[in-house]
């Protein structure tokens, strides 16, 4: 019993203390209190820069098999996900929670905002089976849906803080997030979870358009 | 503590057939990055048990053979990278890549000041920082399950009937000392690897794969479960795991590279 009080002690201490460096944007952990709503007033615009995650390198394809970099996204709000277009339950409601929060948009902030799909599927996602999914859903040209090698997929994973496994078979456990991007690229907020949060996401999206 | 014969016998039958690979790799990076030391063992292939499965996973996972980094990077190598890298300095590195307690422990930018942490496993730094030293070196982190699979292997004088989760429920028991201890202080294993367990805690490439936590924030919820729920050990590991970020710095944490057999 002694041991198991001990461990214990250990491991909260652990999670205090990997929270106590905790970054600017929401996380999706419930050992740390979310800072999201709080953190895009009062942070610095040279902070902002800094957390920009177009600051990853790296090419990927989009489903027109077009060459792009994540920098290739400034300039425009924009709402990003990562999915895999094999997945059967958590993707396809992702994907629909998106597109409630692109029918939602007002006509004048139709064009200031992109909608991004990325696949942790590098193998089977590829532009072709992205394009073929494109269709499918009835995504417009306001989506970008991008294919990239394991690598930068993982790094893309972190800087969005989106948990994934690959649980064999092409199939892929991932923690479901759709993300705001300010038009620097700044996460400003995540949604966390299987709920449509149309308006939220909307006001954030109204705020950032006019910002 | 003396060995009987028979066993340094076996253990000699353990230690990986190899060296002429890795000591080839080791002197073409030296010479690429000075005096960084990149002594590589061979992993060769097996099977372990991994501590966490979903519900469709196989009970043993495969590894394929690969390189680990000998001991974790120290102080000392990691100050090369910084060097030859300017944008990992500390007053450098965006707020994206490592929190603002990156390297905390050096002096200066492009200074330790305390001789003593020289050999010392570098710690604080991000995963991003990790990630990108290893790149640098031609390298890549290691994933969990190589990682897990490697630490597995026992001390190379450990008593025949000692348990390995007892004795990092050991190292758990003691706090982080002020100053960390040089690398190669612990214990070396079967295969050749110092301080798998017992000096700090190490980065792999994928620790954001680890979902102990059910809820409704991961796909197919529910379908994670642990392998062998009295294993504390590999659970603190995991848990460890699940808490961070990558851009947490922690000064028990470190990391050592892997590398693909080509």
């Amino acid at each position: 019993m002694k041991k198991i009080l001990t461990i214990g002690a250990i491991t909260i201490g652990m999670i205090a203390s990997s929270c106590h460096g905790k970054q600017l944007v929401t996380n999706h952990i419930s050992c740390c209190p979310p800072t999201g709503t709080t953190a895009p007033i009062t942070i610095a615009t040279t902070l902002q820069a800094q957390s920009s995650i177009y600051q990853l390198t790296g090419k990927w394809t989009d489903e027109h098999n077009q060459s792009l970099e994540l920098r290739d996204l400034k300039g425009k709000v924009r709402v990003i996900a990562m999915i895999f277009t094999h997945c059967t339950y958590a993707c396809p409601r992702l994907v629909q929670d998106m597109k409630a929060i692109a029918d939602s948009l007002p006509a004048a902030e139709k064009n200031k905002v992109g909608f991004v799909l990325v696949s942790f599927d590098a193998q089977r996602d590829d532009p072709a089976q992205l394009a073929r999914f494109a269709s499918q859903q009835g995504l417009d040209d306001h989506w970008t849906l991008l294919h990239g090698d394991p690598r930068q997929i993982r790094e893309l994973s972190m800087v969005l803080n989106v948990k994934y496994q690959d649980a064999g078979d092409n199939t892929y456990t991932h923690s479901n997030a759709i993300l705001i991007l300010d038009k620097q690229g700044s996460v400003i907020r995540s949604l966390e979870g299987l709920e449509a949060q149309t308006s939220v996401a909307d006001n954030e999206i109204n705020r950032l358009v006019n910002r | 503590m003396k060995l009987p014969a028979t066993s340094v016998f076996i253990l000699l039958f353990l230690l990986p057939p190899v060296r002429p690979q890795a000591q080839l790799e080791a002197a073409r990076s030296v010479r690429a990055h000075g005096q960084v030391n990149t002594e590589m063992i061979r992993i060769p292939a097996g099977k372990f048990q991994p501590f966490l499965l979903a519900a469709d996973q196989k009970h043993e996972r495969h590894v394929a053979a690969f390189l680990l980094g000998q001991h974790a990077v120290t102080n000392a190598e990691f100050l090369q990278f910084v060097k030859a890298n300017p944008q990992w300095r500390r007053s450098s590195v965006p707020r994206l890549f490592a929190d603002n307690n990156y390297l905390s422990q050096w002096a200066g930018d492009e200074n330790i000041g305390n001789a003593a942490i020289r050999r010392s496993p570098v710690t604080n730094i991000s995963w991003f920082a990790a990630n990108a030293y290893c790149k640098w070196l031609g390298k890549r982190l290691p994933s969990l399950d190589e990682w897990e699979y490697a630490a597995a292997a026992r001390p190379e004088n450990a008593d025949p009937g000692a348990d390995l989760s007892r004795i990092i429920l050991g190292w758990y028991d003691h706090p982080t000392p002020a100053i960390l201890p040089a690398v190669e202080s612990t214990y070396r294993n079967t295969l050749g690897l110092w301080d798998m367990h017992g000096l700090v805690w190490e980065w792999v490439d994928d620790f954001n794969s680890v979902m102990l936590q059910g809820g409704n924030f991961y796909c197919a919820a529910g379908s994670a479960g642990t392998a062998n729920k009295a294993d504390y050990a590999a659970y603190m590991r995991y848990a460890f795991r699940e808490s961070l970020q990558a851009t947490y710095t922690v000064g028990s944490l470190g990391f050592r590279c892997a590398q693909d057999i080509k």
